[in-house]
Parts: C-alpha cells; structure tokens; sequence
C-alpha cells in the first residue's frame, strides 16, 4: 500500500463520475469532429487538386465553338493569327501557346509482354510548347539519334483502358504507377518512309484530353513525315492571371471561343472544400475548448470541496506536486481516454466514407497528420488543465 | 535545526492593543534543540497562532521568527516541506486527521512520506496506547480521545528536531497522559529533539527545562 494508494483513495472522494463523463464525451465529439474533418480533407483534396506537376498552373484551354451551322457550311475552327493576338492583346493573358498537330499517320501498340496480345490502334499526336509543361528537362526532350518518345496522355484513356477495354477483354487493369513500364510502339509513315520507334508514357492529364508529345519531336517527325503544310492551331493554351476571372468568361462568350477542362470549376470546388472544411475544425476546435473549461471547472469544484483535505496533507509535509498528483494522473487518464476513442472513431467513420470515394482511385493519404493533430489537441488541454490543477493547489499553501 | 528563535514576534489580530506582559510575544524568545519547553497559555493568547506561524502556514505576524538564524519568511515551498518531513513534528490542536481513513492508514500516510517508522513499531505504539483494537477502524468512528492518540502516534512517524505539540492530551486522562509523555520523552531522546508543549491547563506530565508564561 504506497502512499499514492492512500493519497488516492482520501482525495477521490467528491470525484463526480457524471462530469468527467461529461467532460469525456463533449471532449470526444469535439476531438472527433477536428481530426476527421482533417483526414477528410486530406483523402478527399487530391479529387480537386488536379496535380499534375508536368503541367504549369493556371492556364486555360480554349477552341473555337463548333456549331452545327458552321461546321456545315465549312467554317474554319482554326484559330486566326489575328484573333491569337488578340488573346495575347488581354490584360488577363500571360502567354498564348499553340497545339500543334501531326501531319502524318500513327499507329500505336500497346502489348502486354510475351503473352502476345496486344492493342493497337491509328493514332494522334499534338504538341504544346515546351514552357507549359514542367516535367524535368531529360524526361520531356526528343533526340532524333536515340529515338524513344515520351508523351503524356489524357487520364481518360487509362479509364477507358482500365474500366471499358480491360474489364471485358480479361487484361489486367493498370495503375498509373505502373504505366511507364508498358511496351509501347509507335510506327509512323509518310513520305514513303515506315519506321517504328518505343514510346514511354511519363504521365496523365485530365486537362488535356489529346495526346502530347514533345516540341522538338513534332518537328522533327513532321518534316519527316509530313507533307510540308502548315496549318494554324485549332486549340490554344493560354496562360492567365487568374482562372476564375469573370472578364475571360466574358471574352470567351463574346469570341464564341469555348474553355476546355475544368480549372475553374474545379479550383471553386476546391476553394470550397478548403472553406467547408475549416469551419468543420472551428465547430470541432470550439467544442473541444468547452469541454476543456467543463473539465476545468468540474476539476476547481472537486479542489474546493477537498480542499481542507489537501491543505491537512500539505501540513503533514506533502508537497503541492504530490498532492496534485491523483489529479494529474486522473486528467491525463480521461485525455488519453478520449484520444483513444477519438482516433476508433475516425477510423470507423474513414471506413465508412472510403468506399464511397474510392471510384476517384486517389493515393491513400495517412493517418498521421490526423492523429498528430488530435494528440497535440488533447496534450494542450491536459497541460491547460494540469497547470491549472498545480496552480489551484499552490493557492492552498498558506492556511 | 538547532534553534528557532522568535524576534519581537506579534501575531497581527494583537497589534495597537496594550501590551500584555508576555515571554513569547514581542521579547526574544530562543527555543534550542534538545530542550523541553512548556508554554502555558489562557485561551486567546495566540498559542495555536504561535504553532502556525512556526510551522509556516501563516503569516499575519509581525517580528521575525527565524529558524537557525534564517528568516522563516525567506523559506520556499520545498524548504517548507523538508522541515515539515525532518526538521518540526507538528501536533495541532485539532488533530488533522482524515475521518475517512482507517486509524493505521492515518498514521500510514505521514510515514510513507518519511519512512521513519516500521509497520510494527506503529503496530506496538497503537498497543502502548490502548488502540490496538482500533487500528482499522475510520477515524471517524472513534472517540475525541482515541483521535488523539492517533494524532500522537502519526506525530511520532518522522525524524524531527523539534516536537511541537499544541495541547497533546487535552482529551486524555493521567494514566495516558504519563503514557504519551514517556513516548514523546523517549523519541526525543533517541532524536536529541526538543519538545515544546503548550498548554491551557492539562499540562503534558513532563520535567520542563523551561516554563514560559504566554
């Protein structure tokens, strides 16, 4: 029997068991709130984000509206040089790039090792100039003497592949980090020349619905292949001040000029989730400090009624961190509790929304930016409490 | 600790009234370990006031009071509770002890602090004093009398200089009075302590090297 167990058993007396649990589940749901608003905010973010670091921010793509009309009567969907300058004449345009096609014929292979089967298919390419597009200088470069091309693809092709081509034909479905290991082949004739040469896919866009390939292969490949003609660009990469700028959607209509992809959107319903997600902190983080001050509260109760107890035990020569301790103890016992069940919640709530988001094939994000969050969270209120908990004994020193 | 001296000490309360011949209260007052003191006292004169301000819990005095020529009012929370584990065995009036906790548990939660004291020696003191059948009953169940005798025995559970007991056996009869002062006089010794008794008129049965009229 030490003298913590007898400490323990006087100075539990007037412990109220239906404040801590008080405490315990105002502080539960509020801790709770935080760290899965966090992690929801973290599994679900990418969905919004858009990633690709290959391709600089900021930029729209822009073509001309294709109405029936028009397309009747053979109106051009090329983009003048006039009206290319007019683009870059706007204050909220930073710099106009032109896709540029090829001009001969492509036919892709896609095989799937020695098993023999394999895809193939008539092709395309389009390129943009190279200042667009961020992937380090030795991946996105062509060299005419060590001939193997590197392109870019749109996401939707994979998802094509991954849930149309492969899911009924028996193949295996592919993940984007495998896809650089794909034997690809492309053969390109024109000009009375056929020659075949590897492909590699360095990455995917879900902004770009074409395939790219690098500046210097296009030029290259079509002076080749090509028949020499060179014709003005069908779509524009156009980079912007900002995205969400009214007075380019506004230019837009005006031109009957149409944006592709979905930048705007897309960094609204980001702007939003950021918004949503931290007003779901703040509730949590607001209940959380509440259920602090009940436990404070409940705990200057519970010191004022033993408080002759503690004074008679200082008096024997206890000292005030001695006399603290059962308290300390039952404060960091309840924190660690409610911490505890806090992070079984946030992965039983996880498992109940993962399934609903796992269509987007997002990278799994971690736990641990949520839990350390919690655990910084609950040791800022137990030492808030702890610190209130000395100071109210220290008070009981002179009688 | 050898001496602790009291300087000109006045409790507050006592202050711009006539003063009243003392030999405690604004006169040098030099209480030496090893020595056994008796402070008699009317009631009102400020000896349990005396008690508190020696053993540190209160400061509405004047004066100094000093413990080895140091001022007790330059003492820290832990030098406090040092003296209170080695240097000054306190016995207040009221007792202090916790009603909810059995006699031995009483008596238990000082020596766990101090270690002074085997579980049969605290054993054979509840004998010597007539409690042995109580030794597990709560505190609070007991009479005013075996109370005290509870509060003697936890006062015996530390190494002191100084035994300052503040109407010890005010509860008790002669028999157990002659009991505990056989007790304090042998720990003293064993310790070279100093007691020092105060007293309203159920003097603890003692010689007294020294009486001091309050």
């Amino acid at each position: 029997m030490s003298h913590d167990f007898l400490l323990w058993k006087l100075l539990r007396t007037n412990i109220s068991p239906v404040q801590l649990i008080g405490f315990g589940l105002a502080n539960l749901v509020g801790l709770t709130i935080v760290i899965l608003a966090i992690q929801f905010y973290r599994d679900v973010q990418p969905v919004f984000s858009d990633d690709e670091s290959f391709i600089r921010k900021d930029y729209l793509v822009v073509t001309r509206s294709v109405t029936g009309a028009g397309a009747m009567m053979g109106g051009s969907s090329e983009f003048a040089d006039s009206a290319i300058a007019d683009i870059e004449a706007q204050p909220w345009c930073r710099k106009v790039g032109r896709f540029a096609s090829s001009e001969f014929a492509i036919y892709a292979t896609v095989g799937l090792g020695e098993s023999g089967r394999a895809m193939h298919s008539q092709f395309f390419f389009e390129t943009i100039p190279t200042d667009f597009i961020d992937v380090a200088d030795a991946d996105w470069t062509f060299d005419p003497s060590r001939p193997e091309l590197p392109v870019i693809v749109a996401r939707d092709y994979l998802s094509l592949y991954n849930f149309g081509f492969a899911a009924t034909q028996g193949l295996p479905r592919i993940s984007e980090g495998q896809v650089g290991m794909i034997p690809l082949q492309f053969t390109f004739s024109g000009n009375g020349l056929t020659e075949t040469m590897p492909g590699r896919i360095v990455g995917f866009s879900s902004r770009l619905n074409t395939v790219i390939v690098p500046e210097e292969f296009m030029r290259w490949a079509n002076e080749r292949y090509g028949s020499g003609n060179q014709r003005q660009p069908m779509r524009l990469i156009v980079e912007v001040n900002s995205p969400g700028d009214v007075k380019i959607d506004q230019y837009m209509a005006d031109h009957h000029y149409e944006v592709a992809g979905d930048k705007a959107q897309s960094s609204k319903a980001s702007y939003f989730l950021t918004v949503i997600t931290s007003i779901v902190i703040v509730v949590g983080v607001v209940i959380s400090l509440l259920a602090f001050f009940v436990l404070m509260l409940s705990i200057f109760l519970l010191l004022q009624k033993n408080t002759q107890r503690l004074r008679d035990l200082l008096l024997l020569g206890y000292s005030p961190a001695q006399v603290s301790r059962p308290y300390v103890l039952l404060v960091l016992a309840v924190g660690a509790a409610v911490l505890v069940l806090a992070v079984g919640g946030l992965v039983l709530a996880r498992r109940a929304y993962l399934p609903m988001i796992e269509a987007f094939q997002l990278p799994q994000a971690s736990l641990w930016a949520a839990i350390g969050v919690g655990t910084a969270i609950m040791a800022l209120i137990t030492a808030g409490n702890i610190i209130a908990i000395r100071r109210k004994v220290a008070a009981l020193w002179l009688q | 600790m050898h001496t602790i001296e009291l300087i000109n000490a006045l409790p507050a309360v006592f202050a711009g009234r006539e003063p009243v011949p003392s030999q405690v209260w604004q006169c040098p007052l030099k209480l030496q370990r090893g020595k056994r003191y008796l402070i008699v006292a009317e009631s009102g004169t400020g000896k349990s006031s005396m008690c508190s301000y020696i053993y540190g819990y209160r400061r509405d005095y004047s004066g100094t009071i000093a413990f080895d020529g140091t001022d007790i009012a330059t003492l820290g929370v832990p030098q406090w509770c040092q003296v209170r584990q080695t240097a000054i065995a306190y016995l207040p009036q009221e007792m202090r002890l916790f009603g909810e906790l059995t006699a031995l548990e009483n008596v238990q939660l000082k020596n766990r602090l101090t270690a002074h004291k085997t579980d049969d020696e605290i054993l054979d003191l509840f004998a010597r004093l007539g409690i042995a059948d109580k030794v597990l009953t709560p505190v609070a169940r007991l009479s005013i009398g075996q109370q005290q005798r509870v509060a003697i025995i936890r006062t015996l559970c530390q190494r002191t200089d100084f035994f300052l007991l503040d109407e010890p056996v005010s509860h008790l009869d002669q028999a157990n009075n002659s009991i505990v002062a056989g007790l304090f006089a042998a720990e003293a010794h064993r310790q070279g302590a100093a007691i020092v008794v105060t007293s309203v008129g159920n003097h603890l049965n003692l010689d007294y090297d020294e009486q001091l009229k309050m």
